[in-house]
């Protein structure tokens, strides 16, 4: 039995390659527009940043601004209570008592409620 | 412990008793937070000699000095009141729709600029009050006088 031999002159190249045409442009031009596109993005971003810092400055210097106005207030509310409460102790004990061993001013605990309501 | 708030079930008791006599009278300010802000870097404009002493006596009060910085009290709330009053007589509208815009936009002065620019030509030309926030970086316009802003 004779035996297949290849046909004369060889066989034809095998075709390995993909036919297909490549679409759009090259790959590194992706590349290059991607990146430009996040380094405006950021830089934006950074602007974005820069902007929200001054802007928390100008929160802070409108609150440091009125920090001295509302806390004399505050001081002098409660000094007025303190004194009320100095003349209210006076009165009903009869003289001035240190509860505490100390100079320091302590934040009363206990209230002496009037007798009848004030508001 | 000492600094809890005392609290009653039957109804609201406040100590009305007024300051003794032998201390000078002084009204409070009574604006509310608004307001307050919106005027705020005028108040430190005009006020800051009497802000700087009155934090000054606090700080060497060790921050208590309540008794002792009483004076120096009065006057800080003397002079925002002569501010606020100033605006009130001179920049009465643009004062107005500033605080309002304010008090609609959650407190966000990014949000009022196109109010607030009336507001401080206003009281810069009528009063001579200008508003700067100090710490803004060299050679960059401050951030409520720029032109273009990212937050509108």
């Amino acid at each position: 039995m004779p035996q297949d031999m290849p046909p004369a002159g060889g066989y034809e190249p095998v075709q390995y390659k993909r036919n297909l045409p490549a679409r759009g442009f090259r790959p590194s031009y992706y590349f290059l527009g991607v990146t430009l596109l996040c380094t405006w993005g950021f830089y934006e971003f950074g602007k974005g940043v820069r902007e929200h810092n001054e802007l928390a400055r100008e929160k802070m210097w409108s609150r440091i601004h009125l920090i001295p106005m509302l806390q004399a207030e505050e001081d002098r509310d409660q000094v007025r209570r303190h004194l009320a409460d100095k003349a209210r102790e006076k009165e009903l004990l009869g003289g001035e008592f240190k509860v505490y061993h100390s100079d320091r001013f302590v934040r009363p605990t206990f209230a002496a409620t009037p007798k009848d309501v004030t508001k | 412990m000492s600094a809890r708030q005392p609290r009653f079930n039957q109804q609201v008791l406040i100590d009305t008793t007024p300051l003794p006599d032998d201390v000078p009278k002084v009204q409070e300010v009574g604006a509310s937070s608004a307001p307050l802000m919106s005027a705020s870097f005028f108040i430190g404009a005009r006020c800051k000699p009497y802000n700087d002493d009155y934090m000054m006596c606090k700080t060497d009060a060790n921050g208590r000095g309540e008794l002792e910085c009483m004076r120096e009290g009065r006057k800080v709330t003397r002079c925002a009141i002569s501010v606020l009053d100033d605006i009130n007589k001179h920049c009465l509208d643009e004062f107005r729709a500033h605080w309002k815009c304010l008090e609609n936009n959650n407190q966000q002065m990014w949000k009022c600029r196109l109010v607030e620019h009336p507001l401080n030509k206003c009281v810069f030309d009528k009063l001579k009050l200008e508003k700067t926030i100090p710490g803004t970086p060299e050679g960059q316009a401050p951030v409520h006088t720029k032109k273009r802003s990212i937050y509108m």
